[in-house]
């Protein structure tokens, strides 16, 4: 059984066919690229899954459970978490206040946890406190920094840190390149890559395959909402469509 | 955060509790009716201080718990242990009622509802004026500190040496009482608006959507902080019925108290709970300050300039004084204190 089942998704707005009849799993344990153009529909995926938008038609199942239109801090609790194109954090909050919240239970009345070590574990994880800034805990630098005082691939990590606090088992991401100079996407590449190593299954979404050939396990491609290839990155680079595709949406 | 905030509450606390004796009459009733309106300002202040949920009718919640009591007293003859847990259960009931579509409703949309719902409540109040009394409202309501309690209180007190005649004792009992009232609200909200619970409602505050992604239901957390909020509000509506001794239209609807609510939690701080205290000891003493110099004598000329002329500006100035403060403040006391405690300890 695959760990996310997407059956015949549909989304359509108003005349506009975002997403059309998509179906693709996820197993567990591996890299998946969401690949397509700009305005393919990649994003709108994500929102489906994750609650934001409710499909017009078809399932997600996640753990052979129907999700389908849940709210999303439901879909959150049961274990998939979305890492934004564009960091969506507390401005006033420190850095490690910010990952808190995510480590956080949703009872209100939840047996007291105390939520400090976890939170600077994932800090730490994610680099926005590293060994040498964060011996005891205390003199962290993410106990003093804003976010806003991070640059863009701090708040990519903050928005990872955030997202890794739910334990999910699903990570979705966004375009988590977008935006990064060369040494940082390096830098958040390497991250995306340690997580999986330690077996975090992760669906990453690009308008650039190059970006993410050597990261993912397996593509699929989406044109115009719909699934256009699917495969293992080199299959799906061979692939006549997809390069049709792509040399008409600006190239691979 | 926690150890500071419980500092400065407990130094407040004990400042107000010390002075007590001290108080000439006139300042003690004053001040009585300051605490009552700290509480109310902390209610406020763990709803939409913390939330950014700015509700503009509060009063309603101290309407609902006041009018459940004190006609519950007047014609049911229900005691007030009975009367205030009972008012209180109303409040939280209309918070909840009142919550769950006002959670649909986002920026300007929800605070016209919070707006609209005071006034409503008071047609309703004019309409039924045969049972509430109307704008004049209805006396006879049983006191918070009647003689069965106040002949106890004063033996007591001679057994030390303290002899305070019946008014004083009677004044006293009620100033003890609302200190009482603001002491355990404030610890109770204090505790509450830095533990875990807190936490989350400030980020619901910055970024809802955000909290919603970190697997959290926002729904849920706003309609508990309503709960607490017409609780805590509820509980010094019911109260206040019974030191008034009467169901005062008001005190129980003012528009005027519901804006101040607001105005005191900015003054000393959103979302800060002390600074919401601090506040509303503020608004309350400094009315009564504008009204205290309104009838000095400038000493020019032979007869001397009189300044009761400022009582009838009283609230006007004291507005005036408010918007100055918003501009040049807007952060609020509280945060602004630890602002310049934390330059100082750095050295900046």
């Amino acid at each position: 059984m695959a760990l996310l089942h997407v059956e015949k998704l549909r989304k359509a707005f108003g005349g506009l066919m975002a997403v059309k009849d998509l179906s693709f799993h996820v197993e567990a344990g591996e890299i998946l690229g969401l690949i397509g153009p700009n305005g393919a529909g990649k994003s709108t995926v994500f929102n489906l899954i994750m609650g934001t938008l409710k499909p017009d038609r078809g399932t997600v199942l996640f753990k052979g459970r129907d999700i389908t239109g849940w709210p999303t801090y439901k879909i959150v609790d049961a274990g998939i978490a979305r890492v934004f194109q564009i960091a969506r954090y507390f401005p006033r909050k420190t850095v490690y206040e910010n990952v808190e919240i995510s480590v956080i239970p949703n009872e209100i009345f939840a047996r007291c946890v105390d939520p400090e070590s976890k939170t600077i574990e994932r800090c730490r994880r994610t680099g926005l406190c590293t060994n040498e800034h964060c011996p005891g805990g205390d003199s962290c630098r993410c106990r003093s920094e804003l976010p806003g005082m991070l640059p863009q691939g701090g708040l990519r990590r903050l928005e990872l840190a955030r997202a890794i606090g739910t334990d999910p088992e699903l990570l979705l991401l966004d375009e988590p390149f977008a935006g990064l100079s060369p040494q940082e996407v390096d830098e958040i590449s390497h991250l995306i890559a340690s997580l999986r190593d330690e077996g975090q299954t992760i669906v990453v979404v690009d308008h650039n395959m190059r970006g993410v050939m050597r990261l993912v396990d397996r593509i699929v491609v989406l044109s115009f909402g719909e699934k256009l290839a699917e495969g293992s990155p080199e299959e799906v680079a061979r692939n006549p469509q997809v390069q049709e595709a792509y040399l008409a949406g600006g190239g691979l | 955060m926690r150890a500071l905030k419980f500092s400065l509450l407990l130094l407040t606390v004990v400042i107000v509790a010390a002075v007590g004796p001290f108080l000439p009459s006139k300042w003690m009733t004053t001040l009585t009716y300051a605490q009552l309106f700290a509480v109310y300002a902390m209610g406020w202040d763990i709803l939409s201080g913390m939330t950014g949920q700015i509700s503009f009718g509060h009063i309603f919640f101290v309407a609902v718990s006041g009018y459940t009591a004190g006609l519950l007293n007047l014609y049911l003859k229900w005691p007030i242990w009975a009367t205030v847990p009972t008012g209180v259960i109303m409040a939280v009931v209309a918070g909840l009622l009142f919550s769950v579509p006002a959670l649909r409703l986002r920026g300007p949309y929800f605070s016209l509802v919070t707006l609209i719902l005071p006034l409503a409540a008071a047609r309703l109040v004019i309409i039924l004026a045969d049972w509430t009394g109307g704008e004049l409202g209805k006396f006879g309501v049983a006191p918070l500190c009647p003689d069965s309690l106040l002949t106890p209180l004063g033996e007591v007190l001679s057994r030390w040496n303290i002899s305070l005649d019946a008014f004083r004792l009677y004044q006293s009992c009620n100033y003890y009482f609302f200190w009482v009232l603001m002491t355990l609200v404030g610890v109770g909200l204090v505790w509450l608006s830095t533990s875990r619970i807190g936490k989350i409602l400030e980020a619901i505050r910055e970024n809802e959507e955000a909290v919603e992604a970190a697997g959290i239901n926002v729904a849920k957390y706003k309609i508990f902080a309503f709960a607490v909020s017409a609780s805590v509000v509820g509980l010094g509506g019911a109260l206040s019925v019974h030191t008034n001794e009467a169901v005062f239209f008001n005190s129980l609807l003012s528009l005027t108290s519901s804006i101040e609510m607001i105005v005191a939690s900015v003054i000393g701080g959103m979302g800060t709970i002390v600074g919401a205290l601090w506040g509303g000891l503020l608004v309350r003493g400094g009315e009564q300050v504008i009204r205290e110099v309104a009838q000095w004598k400038l000493p020019f000329g032979s007869e001397g300039i009189a300044l009761s002329f400022l009582e009838g500006w009283a609230t006007f100035i004291f507005f005036a004084l408010l918007l100055v403060l918003l501009f040049f403040a807007r952060q609020g006391l509280l945060p602004l204190l630890v602002g310049m405690g934390k330059r100082r300890a750095t050295g900046g």
